[in-house]
């Protein structure tokens, strides 16, 4: 009944197209919440004048649509290599698939057609509250959207346990923890399947707190007797919002352990200090929420201080590990410098540098006075933009080079400077105008900040365009290259050696 | 959903020989139903929301599931084939389920001697037996996706019986009705722990299949 | 793939389409039981039931005799006739039974003053007559301001009889463990001809009066 090798070729193409189509709906979407980002810069730079409904409702769409492409991206990013060691279902990666785009249709009406723009964060009791701003059934839609999502993603993350679950026996073995806490043997999983078991627990995890929270908001929505304690209600969202968008980088960052290996010819193992931090990381990600809830002096003081000190731990071991692994893996190897390596490489400076503005903010005084400002967008921008969307632009480059040797073009050169340059200074503008605002605590916008806005603006162009090359030339690559997957296969890293 | 029966079958079978061998069977799940049914076991457990809905209710259902898995495997597979398949027997025990978690329901139950009597048999027969016919063959995902609702679903329960402003049982205390909330909230947080932690002891079975890169197998990696 | 073979294509469209309908049926005759046990999705609750039914089915109440505050008997039928307002009480209760007397007090007060015993009656009725002596319902009486002909403090001092006017009602009275009980508390009216014919929640004192102004 076993298969020693993988032969079915059909599987292959029809897992292939699937990743392709979580990648062109991502791209799609990116682009289009990009250009609604764009405009809200713009509006706030004062060089348009669209008025705070309209700013708002693109705010909502740009936070749910970018929160889920970053999860399909991810998941794209995941399923394409853990496929090549545990048999995944590529019905279910589809169903998530078109369970996704049903919501996106639903978020879509509720918020263009029903007006909806109480953020995606859909913190309580705004959805219910509105004011005659938009209907009970636009909040109910927004949720149901969100929910569907939600439901999709817990299919595929069940099939991903399954699958791991099979070849690995249980979920500790794929964490490595006999090797971690016994003799290092040298047979701990891979670096994907760590990761994958990883972003698998934490997300299940938050996926049933999230359904929780929407059913009980959508209770309430049409009985509001049936009230919610708000600190519950902001806890369980938070939990379930920051677990999720956390764990679109650690399923992202894959590409690097996967990809590097193949560029250096050297494996990337999966060691004691790696599995510890790895192992580390599924615990503390799910304890770090609460250092968005600093001011809220409202929750209990345990929780806050629990979000402090978490909050400081996390930002370290994997990121510490996975930097210190990459720069191992490149020192000497004479690698090669594309498109593909060089994004990746940049992406673990851009996590880096991301998760500075969040360490610094993390802090309980230093939170009081700076929660309230662009600080956040500026810290989140940085880590999504330049960490987790440069790892899956690099993928989609290693995804799209029709042979190992083949060179970047000129453009590619140029769209890799306006990026990385534009996603720099895009990031450092909120961040200054971050600083320049405290201690704000009322929402104006005040004149003096509008500087800032314009070069945000002007940067958020540069980055567009940049992203937009990136995306044709992988669309256009693809006829090429859909034919090719056989060059693939060999994951470098996957025999490891021992330490 | 692209599950395949097909390879399920033979360990499946294997699996069912195994169990008839250690099979609580018929005999255990009629005794404790009678048990239930008795007027004491009534009164105990009727006593209070809490033993209502959380020991009573499922302990009924419970019976109907251990009936049905005494059946044997073939008999069945045919009742499930004749059924329709997992999906309707899951969509029944969730209607059916849905009406006992109503707190008139609860009530009249109390009350009426006829709302008892359908109470003791549709928890087993469209609650409990489905759940059993269904179970295997929903395969993995469907269990764990089974698993996940009903945590999720159970923590909302017990949400609405503690927000509910007013007693929503005439025959039971608030203090009662409050109890039952978070005896559900814990239940739930209680049954997602331990379905996760499950997946993290589950050990090895069999020799280690780890020469094989990709297996096409169907990992049939957690069953209850 | 041992089984999986057997199967041909038509035996698995077959399969699907019986799933399907056997779906669809259970879905259909569930959310039906559903519906109906609901009243409509309107009534989830035994006490949301009972309001529901009392609407569309006035019910009968059983012959009892009374005992009000002054010791004097009477019975629930001498009220035929005339509109009865009906609340349960025990005067020991020091919770809901108050908003039920600052309910009864409100109403009172809102009846227009040409209104007399004769078109309409309150009536709260204890349902802890080994407590409830004629003496302590007039402690009670004197506190809501119950002038022992309009608004009348009672007792039902048979138990039987006590019994079946709860279960007419509709009314669970249930020991608290703190040597108090608790029940569904709300406000009855009993039309001329006799029969309970609306309940009222507590905080509906509003519409129970306005109904009332429209029975008169």
């Amino acid at each position: 009944m076993l298969t020693t090798t993988h032969t079915t070729t059909t599987d292959d193409r029809g897992a292939q197209t699937g990743v392709v189509a979580y990648l062109f709906t991502a791209a799609a979407v990116v682009l289009l919440m990009m250009l609604f980002g764009l405009l809200m810069r713009l509006e706030q730079a004062q060089l348009i004048e669209m008025g705070p409904q309209p700013f708002y409702k693109l705010m909502t769409l740009h936070g749910a649509g970018m929160v889920g492409i970053a999860g399909i991206a991810g998941a794209a990013v995941m399923w394409h290599f853990l496929r090549q060691y545990v048999a995944l279902s590529t019905g279910i990666l589809m169903t998530n698939l078109a369970l996704f785009l049903a919501g996106v249709v639903m978020i879509l009406t509720s918020v263009l057609l029903g007006d909806f723009h109480g953020a995606w964060t859909f913190l309580f009791p705004l959805p219910g509250q509105s004011m005659g701003m938009w209907s009970t059934q636009a909040a109910a839609l927004f949720m149901a959207g969100l929910l569907v999502i939600g439901v999709g993603f817990l299919l595929l993350h069940l099939d991903i346990a399954r699958a791991i679950l099979a070849r690995h026996g249980s979920l500790a073995r794929a964490l490595g923890w006999p090797q971690l806490f016994g003799r290092d043997d040298g047979k701990a999983p891979p670096p994907t399947i760590v990761a994958s078991t990883m972003v698998t627990i934490v997300n299940l995890i938050g996926l049933v707190v999230g359904a929780s929270i929407l059913t009980m908001m959508l209770v309430n929505l049409y009985v509001p007797g049936l009230q919610i304690d708000a600190l519950l209600a902001k806890g369980m969202i938070y939990f379930f919002g920051h677990v999720f968008i956390n764990a679109t980088i650690y399923m992202a960052v894959i590409a690097v352990y996967e990809i590097l290996p193949r560029y250096t010819q050297r494996p990337w193992k999966s060691n004691r200090v790696f599995l510890a931090s790895w192992s580390a990381s599924t615990l503390m990600v799910m304890f770090i929420f609460p250092h968005h809830l600093l001011m809220d002096f409202a929750f209990p003081k345990w929780m806050l201080i629990m979000g402090h000190v978490i909050g400081y731990l996390n930002t370290v071991p994997i990121l510490l590990v996975t930097g210190y692994g990459a720069l191992m893996l490149v020192y000497r190897s004479g690698i090669r410098w594309d498109m593909s390596s060089r994004l990746l490489y940049v992406s673990l400076f851009g996590w880096a540098a991301g998760a500075m503005p969040a360490f610094i903010d993390g802090t309980i005084s230093v939170n009081y006075v700076m929660h309230n400002t662009l600080w956040v967008p500026g810290h989140f921008h940085t880590y999504l933009l330049l960490g987790m969307l440069a790892m899956v632009f690099g993928f989609m480059y290693y995804l799209g080079k029709p042979d190992r040797d083949a060179p970047d073009g000129l453009l590619d050169r140029i769209a890799f400077w306006c990026y990385t340059g534009g996603t720099l200074g895009f990031a450092l503008s909120f961040l200054y105008g971050g600083k320049e605002s405290v201690a704000r605590r009322y929402a104006v916008h005040l004149p003096e900040w509008v500087p800032y806005d314009k070069a945000g603006a002007a940067f958020a162009l540069l980055l567009i365009s940049g992203a937009l090359w990136f995306m044709l030339r992988f669309f256009a690559r693809l006829g090429q290259t859909r034919h090719d997957h056989a060059r693939t296969p060999e994951p470098a890293s996957c025999p490891a050696v021992t330490a | 959903m692209s599950i395949t029966i097909g390879p399920l079958h033979g360990r499946a079978r294997r699996a069912a020989r195994i169990e008839q061998l250690h099979a609580p069977g018929l005999a255990p799940a009629s005794l404790i139903y009678l048990l239930l049914a008795t007027p004491w076991a009534r009164q105990w457990l009727e006593a209070t929301m809490s033993a209502h809905m959380l020991v009573q209710i499922p302990l009924l259902a419970g019976c109907g599931f251990l009936a049905a898995s005494a059946l044997g495997e073939a008999r069945q597979a045919r009742l499930l084939a004749a059924l329709g398949g997992p999906v309707p027997c899951l969509l029944a025990a969730l209607l059916a389920s849905s009406y006992w978690m109503l707190p008139r329901a609860l009530d009249a139950a109390l009350v009426d001697p006829l709302t008892e009597l359908a109470k003791f048999l549709t928890l087993p027969a469209l609650v409990g037996a489905p759940l059993a016919l269904a179970w295997r063959p929903l395969g993995a995902i469907g269990r764990g996706f089974v698993w996940n609702n009903l945590a999720s679903m159970l923590a909302v329960l017990g949400w609405l019986y503690l927000a509910a402003p007013v007693r929503i049982c005439n025959s039971y205390s608030v203090f009662d009705q409050t109890h039952a909330g978070w005896s559900m909230v814990w239940l739930a947080l209680g049954l997602f722990g331990a379905w996760l932690g499950s997946l993290f002891v589950r050990p090895l079975s069999g020799p280690n299949r780890s020469q094989t890169r990709v297996s096409t197998q169907e990992g049939q990696a957690w069953t209850t | 793939m041992p089984c999986g073979d057997r199967m041909s294509t038509t035996h698995a469209g077959a399969g699907l389409l019986r799933s399907l309908a056997v779906s669809a049926l259970v879905a259909l005759v569930g959310s039906g039981v559903l519906w109906w046990g609901t009243d409509g999705a309107r009534a989830f609750t035994a006490e949301a039931a009972r309001r529901v039914e009392i609407l569309r089915a006035p019910r009968v109440l059983p012959a009892v005799t009374l005992e009000d505050q002054g010791g004097a008997r009477f019975a629930l039928d001498a009220y035929r006739g005339r509109l009865l307002a009906v609340e349960f009480i025990y005067t020991h209760c020091d919770s809901v039974c108050l908003s039920l007397g600052m309910a009864f007090r409100q109403i009172r007060d809102q009846l227009p003053a040409q209104v007399g015993g004769q078109e309409l009656a309150l009536v709260s009725i204890s349902f802890d007559p080994a407590r409830d002596t004629p003496a302590r319902m007039r402690e009670y009486a004197a506190r809501f301001g119950a002038d022992g002909s309009v608004w009348r403090i009672a007792r039902v001092p048979d138990p039987a009889e006590l019994d079946a006017l709860l279960e007419a009602f509709g009314v669970i009275v249930i020991d608290d463990q703190r040597g108090g009980y608790e029940h569904n508390a709300a406000l009855h009216l009993v039309g001329r001809d006799g029969r309970l014919s609306e309940i009222r929640d507590l905080d509906e004192i509003a519409a129970f009066t306005e109904r009332i102004g429209d029975l008169l």
